[in-house]
């Protein structure tokens, strides 16, 4: 069966010069949960939005479910795009519109020019939206100013909107990065059941080792454009670490004396 | 100011004296090739007292049946600053959209309208304006389109800046959602900068009350014409009041953009 | 467009809609209001003004082709009077240049009088502000013309002209930046006993020293451009080349001396950008 997405040699070079991947190839089933880790710089942001174009790739192919990404263009590319959520580090919002309307967003990508451009989203949506909000515990907040927000707040918007998509992937750019940790905790949990519930697969781009450990069924390492590593977290060894982010694991764990059990990964 | 760390102070300290040397090297350069001397000034000081006592004090009016014609043309002036302002605000907005690689549907093209936008804002309004007038005669209808073109390009940089700075995340988002460029502009881009653009647009209308009075003196009407006459024809007590008149215009204008600027970024 | 959404977003909810509404926060609908309201009082305004200034929009079109003929007419670029361009082009930069540093100096002078924390003198902060709001509000070539009245042709009336306005808009930007420094800061130096000069010159100058570089920087650009303008008013210098050969239909060397001053404002403005982003 063709995998959900392909990766076939992709390489990336920026006009600065900056090769940000060097012949990347891997391969994704649905409901893979994947973590992207790997030091500032070795390409995990330029992987993540290669996939949906947001990034034009220069050598290689991406396949999403059978089709190339790089060849789609126009109404071809942002139907592609509708499949693939994404999550952001700093949650995108439109922060002078209603959490409501920002939810609303993800059902861009299904509705006509017209529509879409005067926000004129049918009272499915619109009821669908509100649900999700209530799933995800922002009912009272639905009618606030997005900026009200707090920082966990907002990117629970930004998974309720990517799920509005009814994506077949989930892509995560850091999205733990700007919270603080009993918030971080709650969006990876949030990000695991309401993937696993939707079959949903993900790719999710960490920073921090021990999250990765803990949530993900498949480790990607990169390190400097190249994938170093490729498989489950049990496989992950100290070796591999020091390959990937260039120093030993003790130095990666804050805390420090957690390093000797790799199951003992909290996210704070 | 003693709490700066070490390096960045020396790095400062070089940075002004740099300053500092520049300006002292172009004060001199500069006094050398104009021959410029304020003792000129302080020499022709009694005389220049004199010339104000005698000729503008104090503020004359104009024939009682001239009145009518000066306050319309003060309202000439507000009308073109107004009118030109919003309509090349409106043109602005759809040009910036496609002035910053971030946001464009067609990125490689943003250069090129940003480089069209610099190239018209570096020329100023009143050579736009004899530009104009040598094509298509003397006119109010000059003074608009001359007061547009450099309103137009000022505001393309200012929106295109708004906009990245603001919107350019939003943008993102709403492409990996799929939608569409129109959607994007209207559900991210505009929610997003209006308040912004709106501020940039009453400091561009502050900018061209003045603009249309210069433009005025020059043939657009209004008036900047009417003082200009009358500084022609030697009655300068007449020109110290509208001089007056003109300061009262811009001071009230700048009063009220002010209120409403604040408004707007409540 | 935005309070509309938000009411048929609200209409969506399945519980009664009043309820619904209820929950909109009233800061987000006072907002929605203003906007809406600014732009009708806006468009209607413009409308009203096109109107009142009755231009003759099919006479304009109709001579539209003739602007094509003078910008070809502009590009055919005639360097026989170089040296009358470049001189004069020097005197403009020259000008503004000087107008600027006096303007710097006396700047301070008045901003300190002006801002309302370096000598706690309530009157005398008022007092000067008023005065160069004054002088900021007529335009500078009305200055220039006026200069030009009493002291005759030549670079003073130029710079004076110029250094009016610059003044007062510098007057009016350096007591604001005086008044961002913190307080504290000033008191600290008070209980010392430092008189209210040397708190200035030591503390409130050099903290402020930033921003007045950044203020000079972005008023060359205006000066330059509005030393361009001047010559077409009266006085010399480029601008009187450019409406001169303009209105004698020499075309190439206005096409000539425009493009050189579209150069310099450009360089100006790069080195400007430069130069701000050294220090933000």
């Amino acid at each position: 069966m063709e995998p959900l997405l392909r990766f076939e040699n992709v390489s990336k070079h920026y006009p600065n010069g900056v090769h940000a991947l060097k012949g990347v190839s891997f391969e994704m089933a649905e409901g893979e949960f994947i973590s992207v880790i790997g030091p500032s710089g070795s390409g995990k942001s330029t992987l993540l939005r290669a996939i949906n174009r947001l990034i034009p790739i220069s050598g290689g192919t991406v396949w999403l479910d059978g089709q190339a990404v790089s060849a789609q263009r126009g109404a071809a590319l942002r139907q592609l795009r509708r499949k693939v959520g994404m999550i952001f580090q700093n949650y995108n919002l439109v922060y002078s519109l209603s959490v409501l309307q920002n939810v609303l967003h993800g059902r861009l990508g299904y509705m006509g020019g017209v529509k879409g451009v005067f926000g004129r989203y049918s009272e499915e949506d619109k009821q669908e939206a509100l649900d999700l909000l209530k799933e995800l515990g922002l009912e009272e907040f639905s009618y606030n100013r997005s900026s009200d927000l707090s920082g966990g707040q907002k990117q629970r918007v930004g998974i309720a909107r990517t799920i509005m998509q009814r994506p077949k992937l989930l892509l995560c750019d850091e999205p733990i990065a700007s919270l603080d940790p009993s918030s971080a905790k709650t969006i990876m949990d949030l990000l695991k059941t309401m993937t696993r519930k939707r079959n949903i697969a993900c790719i999710v781009n960490l920073h921090q080792l021990d999250v990765a450990l803990k949530y993900s069924t498949r480790i990607i390492g990169l390190s400097k454009g190249e994938i170093v590593f490729d498989g489950r977290p049990e496989e992950l060894d100290d070796a591999t670490i020091e390959q990937i982010y260039g120093t030993s694991r003790k130095n990666l764990m804050i805390g420090g004396e957690r390093n000797d059990q790799k199951n003992s990964a909290h996210c704070a | 100011m003693t709490r700066k760390i070490p390096p960045i102070a020396h790095d400062l300290k070089r940075l002004y004296t740099g300053f500092l040397l520049a300006a002292v090297l172009l004060f001199a350069v500069c006094t050398y090739l104009t021959q410029f001397n304020p003792m000129v000034l302080a020499a022709n000081g009694d005389a220049f007292w004199e010339f104000i006592k005698e000729d503008f004090l104090p503020p004359a009016l104009p024939k009682a049946s001239r009145i009518p014609g000066i306050f319309s043309s003060v309202l000439v002036t507000l009308a073109l600053a107004m009118s030109a302002t919003t309509v090349a605000a409106i043109l602005a907005f759809f040009v910036a959209l496609f002035g910053s690689e971030k946001v464009s549907p067609f990125p490689r093209f943003a250069k090129v309208v940003r480089g069209f936008a610099t190239f018209l804002r570096n020329i100023p309004a009143l050579v736009w304006a004899f530009i104009l007038f040598s094509s298509l005669g003397i006119g109010t209808g000059v003074g608009f389109v001359a007061l547009c073109i450099t309103s137009f390009a000022f505001m393309v940089r200012a929106f295109v800046e708004t906009m990245e700075d603001v919107s350019q995340d939003c943008v993102e988002s709403l492409q990996a959602v799929g939608a569409t460029f129109p959607q994007r502009v209207a559900q991210a881009i505009l929610p997003s900068c209006l308040s912004g653009f709106l501020s940039w647009f009453l400091y561009c209308v502050e900018v061209n009350i003045r603009a249309s009075t210069i433009v005025g003196m020059v043939g657009g009407g209004g008036v900047g014409l009417t003082l200009f006459s009358y500084i022609k024809s030697f009655r300068y007590d007449i020109a110290l009041t509208i001089i007056l008149l003109i300061a009262a215009m811009v001071i009230v204008v700048d009063q009220i953009t002010g209120k409403l600027r604040k408004e707007l970024l409540k | 467009m935005n309070a509309d959404t938000v009411n048929c977003a609200a209409g969506a909810a399945q519980r009664p809609v009043e309820k619904k509404r209820s929950k909109i926060p009233v800061k987000y609908r006072q907002r929605n209001r203003f906007i809406p309201m600014f732009l009708a009082g806006v468009a209607a305004l413009s409308v009203l003004s096109l109107a009142y200034l009755d231009i003759d929009w099919l006479k304009m079109t109709s001579r539209a082709g003739d602007i094509g003929v003078v910008f070809w007419d502009l590009a055919h670029l005639d360097f026989t009077n170089m040296d009358l361009i470049l001189s004069s082009l020097v005197e403009t930069v020259s000008i503004a240049v000087l107008s600027l540093l006096y303007s710097l100096i006396l700047g301070i002078i008045f901003g300190m009088l002006a801002a309302r924390n370096v000598f706690r003198l309530p009157w005398l902060s008022v007092l000067t502000q008023s005065f160069f709001t004054f002088l900021r509000a007529v335009p500078t070539p009305v200055w220039v013309l006026l200069m030009l009245v009493c002291l005759g042709m030549g670079p003073e009336a130029g710079v004076a002209g110029l250094c009016v306005h610059t003044t007062a808009f510098f007057t009016k930007s350096f007591a604001q930046s005086f008044e961002s420094i913190p307080e504290e800061t000033i008191e600290a130096l008070e209980v010392t006993g430092a008189s209210r000069l040397s708190i200035f010159m030591n503390a409130v100058l050099p903290a402020a020293l930033s921003q007045i570089v950044a203020w000079a920087g972005m008023r060359l650009e205006v000066n330059f451009s509005e030393c361009a303008i001047l010559g077409m008013v009266g006085a010399g210098g480029v601008g009187y080349v450019i409406s001169n050969s303009l209105q004698g239909y020499d075309y190439g060397t206005a096409g000539v001396a425009i493009l050189l001053v579209f150069l310099v404002a450009y360089c100006i403005e790069r080195v400007f950008v430069r130069i701000k982003k050294k220090f933000y």
